[in-house]
């Protein structure tokens, strides 16, 4: 896996440790996601994943020479901004009924 | 092994950071503290989408997500002041082992297979090529031109995020 | 002498130069002005004792901060607490990166630019690195371990937060007229021309509200008055300050000057034409000269500016200030983008 394609500059730090770094990252995010039981900390680790996911694309782009890659992540990290958004509202709401969001706690349809 | 050059070092420096501090937020108890380990690794990432020819997306990385989402983040934990998670009646311990060997498993899994895929086909290129110099005209057109549909939909979606917040977090008087 | 090494020894001498010229001469000058004048305005001497008409006063401060005891309170986080400075205090001194303080001079064979890091995204690492700053005030008045202090850093940052957004739109249409985020290139354009015949193509003649709405929004993101609620002194003891003393207090001290002296540089290179002068074409060495102090004495009017509008002008209330950054700056940059886009679209621009 080296990358190198006819037409493109090659990468001085070879791709294989950028998919490794993306990927590991993803590891990581997953962990905290299914570790944790604050339910912020369950969020920061998904942005965490979508963050792996943005340098993955990137990744991708640089070794075919396509834009189209970075523009992909553009979109990601909007769409992120939107559902940090609405999900910290929801976390907000759940906390002035439940008065915690420890989602071990938050184990009932209704209270 | 690749010839020791500043892009090996910088791209060393700046994984390793990421690597850590994604770590080190998993593992933080204080809500407070993991928001600004995040911080440091999407500092680290940042670095890492400037080696790719990725300029403009790094200074949106730091100006959008560390400097905008994270903040918001910092200010919800600040609002309902999230303490420390403490040990009681209600841990699940066998099932956060199990989540963690899941995790490691599927990290693992991923990486071999990553590593293991063939080098992306040559297929035609779906937008300009890169590395240039100057990339941000031609992310321009490529909004306005092959995403227009998508970058107009994007508008809708965080009109509707930013009024479904508002209406979410608004106090009920009853 | 190898190509790279030529090239790490530019850029050393270029930071050397501007931090220089920054930490050792602007700043403690800043401290005496900011002091001088507000005795002027205010109808009293001002410092005068120590050295020549005070003009060691900087240097007596900086030796006080060093001298006073640090205190933490108790319950604070004292990571927190000690790093929170810091993280408004580097984005300070990193602005200074990408802002070109000269046109480029030909030396030892090389054509080198005025400036220290000529990125493609200029414009967008300055505010980048300013909403870094946010943290560094949301930290402080959460370590704190003090309502007044956590008050003060919600309200500032709240407050830098909604006038980045107004002063956001006005830069990208800075960005519309110049064709580029590089700021060589934005100081270029505006060197390259005439606007309307006689006035020099400076983005404060056609962009004439957005430059009102980048001014007036970089007094509320530096936390000065009008707009320093934050800091009220009769309100909140100390905003988000409240409970640092001696050395880290001189940090926020010197972050809160090294933010208003790269806002003044922004100011100047964005919509006042940087280092060019009509009519002035620098070549060579002295006509490099020539600019850096074109561009020093721009940006020393817009630090003047500051400090002239802080002991002139009384305190917003911070509903006022929150409404005049959403329902007063929004609509006029968005108005100022659309207007800025037809001209550069009928080709006067």
């Amino acid at each position: 896996m080296t990358g190198a394609l006819p037409g493109v500059a090659p990468m001085a730090v070879p791709p294989g440790a950028f998919l490794v770094v993306a990927t590991l990252l993803f590891a990581i995010g997953l962990a905290g996601a299914l570790l944790k039981r604050n339910a912020l900390s369950i969020f920061l680790s998904i942005e965490l994943m979508l963050n792996a996911v943005n340098l993955l694309f990137l990744t991708y782009a640089r070794m075919r020479g396509d834009l189209a890659g970075q523009m992909i992540v553009f979109f990601v990290i909007a769409v992120a901004a939107a559902e940090a958004a609405v999900g910290l509202a929801i976390f907000v709401a759940l906390f002035r009924t439940h008065r915690t969001v420890d989602v071990d706690k938050i184990a009932l349809l209704k209270w | 092994m690749p010839a020791l050059s500043g892009e090996l070092v910088v791209f060393g420096f700046a994984s390793f950071l990421a690597l850590a501090f994604a770590l080190l937020m998993v593992v933080q108890k204080t809500p407070v503290r993991s928001v600004l380990s995040l911080v440091v690794t999407f500092f680290g990432l940042s670095v890492l989408a400037i080696l790719l020819a990725a300029p403009f997306i790094a200074a949106l990385q730091i100006f959008v997500y560390a400097g905008a989402i994270l903040v918001l983040f910092l200010f919800v934990i600040m609002l309902l002041n999230l303490k420390e998670e403490t040990a009681d009646k209600d841990d699940r311990p066998v099932q956060r082992t199990l989540g963690l060997l899941v995790a490691l498993a599927l990290g693992g899994l991923l990486a071999g297979a990553t590593l293991r895929a063939p080098v992306p086909p040559r297929g035609p290129l779906t937008g300009p090529r890169i590395p240039m110099p100057d990339e941000i005209p031609a992310l321009g057109r490529l909004l306005f031109s092959d995403y227009l549909f998508a970058f107009e939909v994007l508008s809708l979606l965080l009109l509707v995020a930013a009024v479904g917040a508002l209406l979410l977090s608004k106090r009920r008087f009853e | 002498m190898s190509p790279a090494l030529a090239t790490a020894l530019e850029g050393a001498a270029k930071i050397a130069f501007v931090w220089g010229v920054v930490l050792g001469a602007v700043l403690p000058n800043l401290i005496w002005v900011e002091r001088r004048m507000a005795g002027l305005i205010q109808d009293r001497p001002g410092p005068n004792r120590v050295g020549p008409f005070g003009l060691l006063q900087a240097i007596a401060d900086i030796l006080k901060m060093f001298m006073k005891e640090d205190v933490v309170p108790m319950y604070a986080d004292r990571l927190l607490h000690t790093i929170a400075p810091l993280i408004l205090l580097v984005p300070a001194m990193t602005t200074f990166a990408v802002i070109p303080f000269g046109s480029s001079i030909h030396l030892f064979g090389r054509d080198i630019p005025l400036v220290i890091a000529d990125v493609n995204i200029g414009i967008l690492y300055v505010f980048a690195l300013t909403s870094i700053g946010i943290y560094g005030l949301v930290l402080a008045g959460w370590a704190s371990n003090n309502k007044f202090a956590l008050m003060g850093g919600l309200r500032s940052s709240a407050q830098v937060i909604s006038y980045e957004l107004a002063m956001g739109i006005a830069a990208i249409s800075v960005l519309l007229a110049a064709g580029s985020l590089r700021l060589t290139k934005v100081v270029e354009y505006q060197a390259s021309g005439t606007f309307l015949g006689f006035l020099p193509l400076w983005n404060c003649f056609p962009q004439a509200l957005g430059c009102m709405i980048f001014v007036v929004s970089a007094f509320a993101e530096t936390n000065r008055l009008p707009f320093d609620l934050p800091e009220a002194e009769a309100e909140l003891v100390a905003g988000y300050h409240t409970e640092y003393s001696a050395f880290r207090f001189g940090m926020f001290f010197m972050a809160e000057y090294l933010n208003l002296i790269a806002a003044s540089a922004m100011m100047a290179t964005l919509y006042f034409g940087g280092w060019s002068l009509p009519g002035l074409h620098p070549t060579g060495i002295l006509g490099g000269v020539i600019s850096i102090a074109v561009f020093a004495a721009k940006t020393g009017f817009f630090i003047f500016l500051f400090v002239w509008v802080r002991w002139t002008l009384p305190r917003f209330r911070f509903d006022q200030l929150m409404n005049l950054g959403w329902k007063v700056f929004l609509p006029l940059s968005l108005l100022n983008l659309i207007v800025t886009g037809a001209l550069v679209l009928w080709g006067v621009v």
